[in-house]
């Protein structure tokens, strides 16, 4: 497909050493005061974190708010909102590389490296939540000396630990394999003899550029493209499935899926937004990540953000067409209930916020996209706490419902993923090269090849 | 004299074999543009010479073609990767949930092919993936290393370089000069450079599909196998589970009982049990003394109202009218057949406290001539007939005292007397009536 970009993908006019010179610059220089600053402050909440998970570990899920009737809430609300801002990496690296989407180039390395971290925070609450995380293991099928007991197939929690297990592996290894020819640089750039050059030596696997080599990585790189992309639709899906296939009000919905995926790929798109707006500024990147970038992000954002309004507006009509019952009276109770404080959050920053975005002025102005993105990341949070909670503590039987308080522990546990999301992200920026320096280059020049 | 000595020391390595590098050498030309690059190629393509390769910061789309490369086949190991996991997963499932450890949830078969269809789709991609990877790395023999072999400056950063025979027809000077007119900015000459070594050339000998298929599938093989068969353990069953899942003891609606003689399912309640919602029993037992007993402790439950009374009346009439009398009597439809009580409204019994007519009424008259309807009336009823019996009592007694007749204040006394033993034995019709008065 002939793509013609009427503003140059990159601005400023650069040369290749440049792009190689500018990209790099923060992996060989010492990190200025600022990121220590911000290290420190999320080093400190991943501390509280670890404070909290090992409460949780020692003293038992009794540390948490939990009771019979409300027995998912924090810890899968935060499963699914990490496991969600991680399909936005995939996204953007698997599915805007198959339609040629060249600008994808700039942010594509850092958006699969947020995929990564995301999805070992994900990662981490389902260990944590289990009751005995020190037989996680059960969860796999090994073979074994317990029956031997098999695993149940037929479980979406079970699902979930492949599709997990598959996502995180399948996208750490894109994320490595395009990282080979940008290792190469920064170790033909590493001081003779050094250490760094001897760790890049290593994880580079003795990339030289050869051709034939090259034509071999495109091919497979395409190809892991082409398998990421359902796969990032079957992780969600499955995820989804883990409220769908139960027979809740308001969780046995055969709309989940699709609300899950486009869900997903709206907090994703928010999480990125929020990153890289940040990052460019602070890095020096904005001819690299520019105001184009930023409104082709914004535009997705728009519309997974209306995708979402019209899977609510779907959730309400289905719940009052249907005539039943319980499922008109879990919709009546998201919103007028105990808990509607939260439903209008989730409301207001999910449908509202999104329509800022038709504005040409503000999907240009990064600091009122921050502003938008950070809402969106909220409003995000709330549906999957709305949907977890307020379906649980209100079901079938009124002798069954009850409250949902958080306890400072799970407070702090949210916390703490996002100190080492956070923290991961800061070291991966002085580390590694955050824009895909070889890709960059090769859309340079010729933005539609 | 360095490069002499040099020029010895290559010399003395084997040599490589003939149709593999050219005489003459080799040439490395760098350029800064990729366009410049593709159409050097081409251009010493067209003069029939080789181009071993070319080393670039990213790929040069054209390059493939400019090259005559084909086409990678490593689709082809993503499919049989992908198929393989897809079936692995299969035969995983369906040998737990099926053959190994069948276990019924939800009433759904135990090949839920629909339920496994999420575990296929995960593992045909990660094992695609994963070894459409191991392949490609395979392949281009990349491997941790701390040597790069075939390293040209500038080919990671902003150079995009070439390098190609110098076969007979063309000397260095011109294609250098050829080349440094269509752009190069470097040309230099390779015989035997250290970092092209000919014969083991990674683009002359490249692994064969085949092979570096099978070697990305030892690992896995091996490991499966190990698994298999070092860990004995998991082949071995542990009956008491088994017994347990695979044979449940829970017992079918019409099976025979092994616990109970006869094979029976059911048993009559034990000696003394009380049906759900039946009244307490009585803390009296049968008897004269308990009799006496209840005389002196037991009470009404109920209060002497008029529904109670009308109750009583009712039950009385209906029960125990037909030997007693409707007026206690003793002047029932049966009589004088059978059994003929005493008249009730004697003195005697209207002192009887009411405990103690209860109390017969419960367990039966002390000649052991009248049931206890203990089982026939309900206690509250029983007590209301009672009560009605006591109203009947309380007028006779009023009337006796209203009009006091000559003969009236002894007669009842000792013709209530004799009157209670008299009917123990078997009572002769004939005579009984006559006495009573």
């Amino acid at each position: 497909m002939h793509e013609a970009h009427p503003a140059p993908l990159i601005e400023g006019n650069k040369t290749y050493k440049q792009v190689t010179e500018e990209v790099f610059r923060p992996t060989e220089s010492r990190p200025p005061k600022a990121w220590f600053f911000a290290i420190a402050v999320t080093l400190s909440m991943l501390s509280l974190g670890g404070w909290a998970i090992f409460n949780t570990l020692t003293r038992g899920i009794g540390t948490w708010g939990l009771n019979k009737t409300v027995g998912w809430a924090f810890d899968i609300t935060n499963f699914v909102f990490w496991v969600g801002i991680g399909h936005a990496g995939t996204l953007i690296s698997a599915i805007l590389f198959l339609f040629r989407q060249h600008w994808r180039t700039s942010i594509n390395r850092a958006a699969e490296a947020m995929t990564i971290f995301a999805v070992m925070c994900a990662g981490l609450f389902p260990i944590i939540h289990m009751g005995r995380p020190w037989v996680g293991h059960w969860a796999l099928p090994l073979p074994n000396t317990r029956g031997p007991l098999w695993v149940n197939f037929r479980s979406p929690l079970l699902w979930d630990v492949f599709a997990i297990s598959t996502y995180f592996t399948v996208s750490a290894v894109f994320w490595y394999i395009g990282l080979i020819p940008d290792l190469a640089t920064q170790r033909d750039r590493a001081p003779e003899g050094s250490t760094k050059k001897r760790i890049l030596s290593i994880a580079s696997l003795g990339w030289n550029g050869s051709n034939k080599r090259w034509s071999r990585y495109e091919t497979v790189y395409g190809l892991l493209a082409g398998l990421a992309t359902p796969l990032v639709v079957s992780v969600h899906t499955i995820v989804s499935w883990d409220f769908a296939t139960s027979v809740i009000p308001g969780w046995h919905a055969t709309l989940f899926p699709p609300y899950f995926v486009a869900g997903a790929v709206f907090s994703g798109f928010a999480m990125v937004l929020s990153l890289m707006i940040v990052a460019r500024k602070v890095m020096d990147f904005e001819e690299y990540i520019t105001k184009a970038h930023l409104e082709a992000m914004a535009k997705v954002l728009l519309l997974t953000g209306m995708i979402v309004s019209f899977a609510y507006a779907t959730e309400f009509f289905i719940a009052w067409y249907s005539g039943n019952q319980y499922e008109r009276y879990v919709f009546l109770n998201r919103a007028t209930g105990p808990f509607k404080w939260a439903f209008w959050t989730m409301v207001s920053c999910n449908v509202i916020t999104p329509h800022f975005l038709w504005s040409k002025k503000v999907r240009t102005t990064p600091w009122i996209l921050f502003i938008l993105s950070i809402f969106v990341n909220i409003g995000m949070w709330f549906e999957r706490f709305v949907i977890i909670v307020t379906s649980l503590h209100r079901d079938f039987l009124p002798s069954s419902w009850a409250m949902y308080k958080p306890t400072w522990i799970e407070v702090a546990t949210l916390m703490g993923s996002f100190g080492l999301f956070l923290t991961l992200f800061l070291i991966f920026c002085r580390v590694l090269p955050m824009i895909a320096a070889s890709e960059v280059k090769g859309v340079l020049k010729h933005g539609d090849h | 004299m360095a490069i002499t000595r040099m020029k010895a020391l290559l010399r003395s390595l084997p040599r490589p074999r003939q149709n593999e590098v050219p005489d003459s050498g080799v040439l490395r030309a760098d350029f800064a543009d990729p366009d410049e690059l593709l159409a050097a190629v081409r251009f010493i393509r067209s003069k029939g010479l080789k181009v071993y390769d070319t080393y670039t910061p990213f790929p040069v789309h054209g390059m493939d073609e400019a090259l005559e490369e084909p086409a990678s086949r490593l689709p082809w190991v993503t499919g049989i990767m992908g198929l393989l996991g897809c079936t692995g997963a299969a035969a995983l499932q369906y040998w737990t949930s099926v053959v190994d450890y069948p276990v019924v949830i939800g009433g759904k078969p135990l090949n839920s092919v629909p339920a496994f269809l999420p575990l296929l789709f995960e593992l045909t991609v990660l094992i695609g993936g994963l070894g459409t990877v191991a392949t490609f790395l395979l392949l281009s023999r990349m491997r941790p290393r701390m040597r790069t072999r075939n390293l040209h400056k500038g080919a990671n950063d902003d150079r995009f370089i070439l390098v190609a025979e110098l076969g007979r027809g063309t000397t260095f000077e011109t294609l250098s000069l050829e080349l440094r007119g269509m752009g190069a900015l470097e040309t230099e000459r390779l015989i035997q450079d250290a970092r092209i070594k000919p014969c083991r050339c990674h683009w002359e000998r490249e692994l064969p599909l085949p092979k570096a298929l099978g070697i990305a599938l030892v690992p896995p093989v091996l490991i499966l196998g190990a698994g298999i068969a070092l860990n004995r353990d998991f082949r071995h069953r542990v009956p008491e589970w088994d017994a347990g899942m695979l044979a449940p003891t829970a017992a079918q609606a019409y099976d025979p009982s092994p616990v109970l003689a006869h094979g029976q399912v059911i048993q009559a309640p034990l000696e003394g049990t009380v049906a759900r919602g039946a009244e307490r029993p009585l803390t009296f037992a049968p008897g004269e003394a308990e009799a006496l007993r209840a005389g002196l402790e037991l009470r009404s439950p109920l209060p002497a109202d008029e529904a109670n009374l009308a109750r009583g009346k009712v039950v009385w009439n209906r029960t125990c009218a037909t030997c007693h009398g409707d007026g206690a009597k003793g002047d029932g439809g049966v009589i004088p057949r059978f059994p003929n009580p005493p008249n009730l409204l004697v003195q005697k019994y209207c002192d009887y406290p009411e405990g103690r007519i209860f109390h017969v009424a419960t367990f039966g008259g002390p000649q052991k001539i009248m049931k206890g309807l203990e089982d026939l009336i309900p206690a509250p009823d029983r007590w209301r007939a009672v009560m009605y019996l006591k109203t009947l009592q309380a007028e006779a007694v009023k009337a006796r005292a209203a009009a006091p007749a000559p003969a009236a204040a002894t007669v009842p006394a000792p013709a209530a007397a004799p009157s209670s033993p008299a009917p123990a034995p078997a009572p002769s019709p004939a005579a009984l009536p006559g006495a009573k008065p």
